[in-house]
């Protein structure tokens, strides 16, 4: 069995909180020689293949397998009616079955799972299962299904097509203002674009239940979820983390997890299942599509009065996590701004498109992407320069949200957007011309002729940890024993490593906490408590909470033992001055100190139904973009040719991962600005692969100049503030708006294509 | 991936032999496109004929003071051979605007002309496609059709084609040599790929059997020459519009002058029209979008395309501009 991905990662450099030592899975990546999920092996292992509905919406008449079990090295072929347990499964609520029964409600959809001895024997016998579809209209508009004449896709669901409805309702309904701005924004749907495809290997063992080994961002969900199909108690289920080709909240819903444990405990063999790079497209959520209908009025010297905001989020066909990005778009749909009076109204829909759910922004994103190009539009109102519309209304510590929340650490809004607009500006583009810098790039389109230069902020707020009174908490093991001779820290907690860096984030505060030099981590598993999700900015906060909770308490029952001294350094018990009074070796001796803790951030509130009123979100972290572009404005093409990123991350618990966080968040917001969109046309998608889906390449990526504050969150471990999300949100309406100020054209679509500049 | 025969070919005539002998079999040579047309289940041969290793690599001078061009030379290497990059700029250009260095250092210039259209209907079995299945339909024309082709289309198809190279090998009039059975024969670029037409299956003049062993370009012109890619990112994406073009310009006249599209239609556009507005005209601003508009004139639209028309109309008097101020210059 190849393990090579979670045992690799046991390596450890030195490094406490605050550097920022060399990941010990980085040479592996850049090498090629890390083991992802899809090179997962085992001895006399089987392959999965997965069919899927060409429709997104039909119903099924009739299902035969025989076709398919009738082709030599086929070992099971199954459908919905051997699912063992329940065949529901979802993140918030279940709605999504693990294999179709008699309707299908989007494209992609999983109808039946086949097992071979080669995954193109799967493959081939997974299309010969005759599935009799009646194809049924598909709801397609998110606006159309809430209509009372639309079909209702879940019947259970006792509002129809509404997954959620969140209003805020903050100061006066009825509020008055000098100067009034409107407009319709669309965001398209984005993908994740994770380079490792969804994939993992299961393995049946002898107690009747099963081991699975999967690249995902949540063990504990996962294993919950699976559990509940198979019908096995949680303890029979065991998750393994193996190597994590990417997130960005692509991998918080199932996807082949079920079936590989359906096909291992079916044929008691392995099962691995690999999605290829089109199945991927369909085996896992994407970004919402949205639109959002925003007026806002302020002051004729420019402070806002209200904002009244209308969101339809397209959810697809599945509700994963509709409800809680639902939550987050109305929640923080006024932005980092001071305003009065807010009124909003946030829908999450179900349609039969593609069911979305978890991706970086976490619909922050799209209310960042409105709410800016608003602000932007008001300045213009009013007179004002875009950022000091921004800053007079800036939000603050001790600022109240919309929902009532205080602000209550620090909100250096005004300090972040200060910091990118006194940058200096890059130089405008002169002869001799390097292709690369100039719109178009090597296509040898512009040589610098009608190129304009367009300059444009965005600002942003996004939630750290999950909100709305979730019981969010992470669960670490920190042991500390002799080995060789030498203090040996372990910690072992379930957190997911998905490429954020966790793995060297931890070693650094058990080195720091427990004075030892040689820390090693232990590969992410169920057999310690749930860590929670790899995702909302949350681990370096909770799990790294909880990892430096378990290290107090392991170094208390070592001074304990030791009957003096205040701290642990350098592998000494040391008083409080510093002086050494032991030895931790021989403090310890044989017998190890272990503690497991299960840690949680201060307790969040439910929003009030009718109000949008509650203490929702633990933390607040914010981030400002400056774009400078340059718009080819004959051909429509835009050059980002500087992004510059102000991010207030409270503590830079490791300053390199906080930079490479705030550029792959900014390049993911490039992309949302510029190129990524999943093309859906009546339901069906229509560019499953990274030849038709573009993400930005590095000849699109320009330089970055970040800054990085540091103001503690008292609230929060080391004082530290999520870094992951915010600057997904700021960078696509800084983008936007600078071709904006270059083109003259009100674009209020995101991504901006050739098209909506020159058409 | 459907099972099928794999014939090595040693040399020419094995493999044409052995395409001969197995009706609807598949010539392989880098495998760019023809592997992924199989494992998306679009090509089906019974047979693959394994070109790959075939002695058709080398760039030779003709007579005449052309080039002949190995059918199985890559792109990259063909992109960075000294007497292209010197002679035919804008075909190097057009190589090095295509695709991915990966892809590049795979694929061939034979595969190239035939590589067949990024369509995602033609890819997707569940829809109807006349290109694909001959008397289904066609659901690009009511479906996603940003890409699509707004010159040469009809009703049966409104795919583009590909191919970058192309353009350029449509501009400098290549000569497209093949070989089966029977012998040789040379075949003008321009009567290489055909129109849709109800027929949107054949997609050249080409017989099944029949393999391209060379392409020859005739003596460079003096003229300055462009190849000038529009798409969505710098590199490694399709062109929305391509041009190619060289342009001779004598006392402020239009001598002589080329003009190819890509991303505009089903085969690489030579753009006749335009060349004959252009010919003896003023080389002005206005004659150059006198000459686009005539060229643009016939475009059929569908709700995804219609910025094609003002784009191309534009990076057509985009690269003319440009080339007369080189000529002017020189």
């Amino acid at each position: 069995m190849s393990r090579a991905t979670t045992e690799s990662l046991t390596a450890t450099g030195g490094g406490r909180v605050g550097d920022s030592p060399q990941r010990p899975d980085g040479n592996l990546k850049v090498r090629g020689e890390f083991a992802y999920s899809s090179d997962l092996w085992h001895e006399d292992m089987l392959w999965g293949a997965t069919l899927r509905s060409p429709h997104p919406h039909a119903r099924i008449r009739g299902l035969d397998v025989g076709p398919a079990l009738a082709v030599p090295g086929v070992y099971a072929v199954l459908t919905h009616s051997d699912v063992p347990g329940e065949n529901l499964y979802g993140l918030e609520h279940p709605d999504q079955p693990v294999l179709a029964g008699d309707v299908v409600r989007y494209q992609g959809e999983p109808v039946a799972i086949v097992a071979a001895d080669h995954p193109e024997t799967a493959r081939r016998a997974a299309a010969r299962v005759r599935v009799d579809y009646e194809v049924l209209e598909p709801v397609t508009d998110a606006e159309t299904a809430l209509r009372a004449d639309a079909p209702v896709l879940h019947p259970t669901n006792p509002d129809g097509n509404l997954v959620r409805h969140v209003r805020i309702r903050h100061g006066d309904p009825a509020p008055a203002a000098d100067v009034v701005v409107s407009g319709e924004y669309t965001v398209g749907m984005q993908d994740q674009a994770f380079l490792g495809p969804e994939s993992g290997l299961a393995v049946p063992a002898e107690d009747g239940g099963v081991d699975l080994y999967v690249a995902t961002q949540w063990l504990h969900a996962d294993q919950r979820q699976v559990a509940r199909a198979l019908g096995l108690p949680a303890e029979r289920v065991r998750l393994h983390l193996a190597g994590v080709g990417g997130a960005f909240g692509a991998r918080e819903d199932l996807s082949m997890q079920v079936h590989a444990c359906m096909l291992a405990l079916r044929t008691g063999k392995p099962v691995k299942i690999v999605y290829g790079r089109e199945e991927s497209f369909f085996g896992h959520v994407h970004r919402h599509p949205a639109v959002l209908r925003y007026e806002h009025g302020a002051t004729r010297d420019g402070d806002l009065v209200y904002v009244r905001a209308e969101m339809i989020l397209d959810g697809g066909a599945y509700a994963s996590t509709t409800a809680a990005v639902t939550g987050n778009a109305a929640t923080l749909g006024a932005g980092p701004y001071r305003v009065p009076n807010v009124h909003v109204d946030c829908y999450g829909v179900y349609t039969n498109n593609p069911p979305c759910g978890a991706m970086r922004g976490f619909g922050a994103v799209q209310a960042c992407f409105a709410y800016e190009s608003q602000m932007d539009k008001l300045a213009a109102a009013l007179g004002m320069s875009e950022v000091d519309v921004r800053v007079r209304n800036a939000v603050e510590q001790g600022s109240v949200m919309p929902t009532g929340q205080v602000v209550d650490s620090a909100a250096p809004v005004a300090e972040l957007l200060a910091l990118v607009r006194d940058r200096p500006m890059p130089p405008a583009p002169s002869a001799p011309y390097d292709l690369r810098e100039l719109p178009g790039g090597v296509s040898n389109t512009t040589h610098g002729e009608g190129v304009v230069r367009g300059v444009g902020y965005g600002v942003g707020v996004k939630n750290v940890g999950f909100s709305e009174g979730f019981d969010d908490y992470s669960t670490a093991r920190v042991r500390l024993e002799v080995v060789g001779g030498e203090p040996v820290a372990s910690v072992h907690t379930a957190a997911a490593e998905v490429g954020q860096g966790l793995v060297t984030l931890k070693a650094q505060i058990a080195r720091t906490e427990l004075g030892v030099e040689r820390v090693v981590i232990l590969p992410p598993d169920t057999s310690v408590g749930s860590a929670g999700s790899s995702s909302a900015s949350r681990q370096s906060y909770v799990t790294g909470g909880a990892v430096r909770a378990a290290c107090e308490e392991v170094r208390a029952a070592v001074l304990a033992r030791a009957g003096a001294g205040a701290g642990l350094a350098g592998g000494k018990v040391v008083s409080a001055g510093g002086d050494v009074l032991a030895d931790l070796v021989e403090v310890l001796g044989g017998e190890p100190v272990e503690r497991t803790v299960e840690w949680r951030h201060r307790p969040t509130e439910a929003l009030d139904p009718s109000t949008g009123k509650g203490f929702a979100h633990v933390q607040y972290a914010f981030a400002a973009h400056r774009a400078v572009v340059d718009v080819d404005v004959e051909l429509g093409l835009v050059r980002v040719v500087e992004l510059a990123c102000a991010q207030d991350v409270g503590r830079a618990m490791n300053p390199d991962a906080v930079l490479g966080q705030i550029q792959g968040g900014s390049a993911q917001g490039l992309g949302l600005a510029v190129m990524e969109e999943i093309q859906v046309v009546d339901g069906v998608v229509r560019n499953p692969s990274f030849t038709d889906y573009l993400i930005p390449t590095v000849l699109d990526m320009p330089t970055m100049p970040i800054d990085v504050l540091e103001y503690a969150d008292p609230h929060a471990p080391y004082g530290l503030r999520g870094v992951g999300e915010p600057p997904t949100l700021s960078s696509t309406p800084a983008i936007v708006a600078a071709i904006r100020a270059a083109t003259g054209r009100a674009l209020t679509r995101a991504p901006v294509r050739p098209e909506h500049i020159v058409g | 991936m459907k099972d099928f025969a794999y014939v090595a070919a040693p040399d020419v005539a094995t493999a044409v032999r052995a395409a001969a002998d197995a009706p609807g079999a598949r010539f392989l040579a880098g495998g760019t496109n023809l592997v992924d047309l199989m494992r998306q289940h679009v090509e089906r041969p019974d047979t693959v004929v394994d070109i790959s290793r075939l002695p058709l690599t080398s760039v030779e001078e003709t007579k005449s003071g052309g080039l002949r061009i190995g059918a199985l030379m890559r792109n990259s290497d063909l992109a960075a051979h000294p007497l292209v990059r010197t002679r035919y700029p804008m075909l190097t250009q057009a190589l090095l605007a295509g695709a991915s260095a990966q892809l590049r250092n795979m694929a061939t210039v034979g595969g190239n002309l035939l590589q067949r259209t990024r369509c995602p209907y033609f890819y997707d079995r569940a829809t109807p496609c006349h290109k694909r299945e001959p008397g289904t339909g066609c659901a690009a024309v009511g479906g996603f059709n940003r890409s699509h082709a707004i010159l040469g289309t009809s009703a049966s198809c409104v795919a583009t084609h590909p191919s970058d190279m192309c353009v350029a090998l449509a501009a400098l009039d290549a000569v497209v040599e093949v070989e089966d059975v029977r012998g040789t024969r040379r075949i003008p670029l321009a009567d290489l790929h055909r129109l849709p037409g109800d027929t949107p299956h054949l997609e050249t003049t080409l017989a099944p059997d029949e393999l391209i062993t060379s392409v020859e370009l005739p003596a460079p012109a003096a003229a300055p020459s462009r190849y000038r890619k529009v798409r969505d990112r710098a590199s490694f994406a399709f062109a929305l519009v391509s041009v190619a073009a060289a342009l001779e310009v004598t006392d402020g006249t239009v001598a002589a002058v080329r003009l190819a599209l890509g991303g505009v239609a089903p085969k690489p556009w030579r753009a006749v029209e335009a060349e004959r507005v252009l010919t003896g005209a003023p080389a002005t601003e206005e004659s150059f979008r006198a000459a686009a508009d005539a060229e643009l004139a016939p475009a059929v639209t569908l709700d995804g395309n219609e910025f094609k028309v003002e784009l191309a109309r534009r990076t057509i008097v985009a690269t003319l501009r440009d080339l007369a101020r080189e000529g002017s210059r020189a």
